[in-house]
């Protein structure tokens, strides 16, 4: 009832009411490529904390390679030291490790795919 | 409408879908760039703001309740990003300097000059910030009352007594019959 009334009291517009209407009436604006630019801009943002983390993990590894290969390393020969350690279990996980080269090219597949899925998206 | 606009909020929150968004913005652009090239006088600055306006919708949308309209929640947001902004436009300042400084005679000597300044830029430069936002959102976009005070975070009897004061401005600092009849 009550909003009823405040919708009656609305609508009840004096002749300044109807005047100040006319001014402030607009032409429409047309988009003219608006929305396109900013669903653009969206899909870059999303593009961009998609691959921060991958991108994020990717450096970290890269940047701790050497010294996860140096740990081992002195691991490996912790445990070659050691008696009743199987001799060839240490060598087989020593050789499993993938090169830095292995890492790199994999890092730039990765980062070409999601470059081409965006490109698709857009 | 509405109905419509809660569609496609729901296919963006739920899926992030981009096309939904575009649409959305396809449907509220003119009413969002209207509302801020009235409030700043300044269209390129209101259509940067309008932009960061959409975007920060975007980040916002799980927020919209849908209980109140589409184009409201918009203004609200537009309205925050325009108090937000150092992007003020400093012309509502210099249109009032030029109605209350420059005499009638003076003023046809410079005529070309105020070809460019309507008679809505006029009223709009009278008005405080605040007034001006809330008359814009009564008279341009059509809010009613309610959907003003969510906008502005004000209660309903504020937003009524800013009108009022509007209006009353508007009438003293000009002859609203001139207008009316020529």
């Amino acid at each position: 009832m009550t909003s009823k009334i405040i919708n009656m009291a609305e609508r009840m517009k004096d002749e300044q009411d109807r005047l100040l209407e006319s001014m402030f009436e607009s032409t429409p604006i047309a988009d003219n490529g608006f929305s396109r630019q900013i669903v653009r801009r969206i899909r870059r943002k999303l593009w961009i904390r998609r691959i921060t983390l991958p991108v994020a993990v990717l450096l970290g590894g890269l940047v701790a390679f050497q010294p996860v290969v140096a740990i081992l390393r002195g691991l490996y020969q912790v445990l070659s030291s050691m008696p009743g350690v199987p001799a060839d279990l240490v060598p087989s996980l020593a050789g499993s490790l993938p090169s830095l080269q292995l890492i790199v090219t994999g890092a730039l597949i990765l980062f070409v795919v999601m470059f081409s899925l965006n490109m698709l998206e857009d | 409408m509405r109905g419509e606009d809660n569609e496609l909020v729901a296919r963006v929150v739920s899926s992030q879908d981009t096309r939904a968004f575009g649409e959305l913005i396809r449907r509220h652009q003119s009413h969002v760039r209207n509302f801020l090239r009235k409030l700043t006088g300044d269209m390129s600055a209101a259509d940067d703001l309008a932009q960061d306006c959409f975007m920060r919708a975007w980040d916002k949308l799980h927020t919209y309740s849908g209980s109140g309209s589409f184009i409201g929640w918009l203004l609200k947001i537009a309205y925050t990003t325009f108090l937000q902004s150092k992007r003020k436009s400093k012309r509502y300042a210099e249109i009032l300097e030029q109605v209350g400084h420059v005499s009638e005679a003076e003023s046809r000597t410079h005529s070309v000059q105020f070809d460019e300044v309507t008679d809505l830029d006029k009223f709009l430069a009278v008005l405080s910030e605040e007034e001006r936002a809330i008359m814009i959102m009564s008279y341009a976009c059509g809010l009613s009352h309610r959907e003003i005070s969510e906008a502005t975070a004000m209660p309903v009897g504020s937003v009524k007594s800013v009108i009022f004061r509007g209006k009353e401005k508007i009438r003293t600092s000009f002859d609203i019959k001139d207008h009316q009849h020529g």
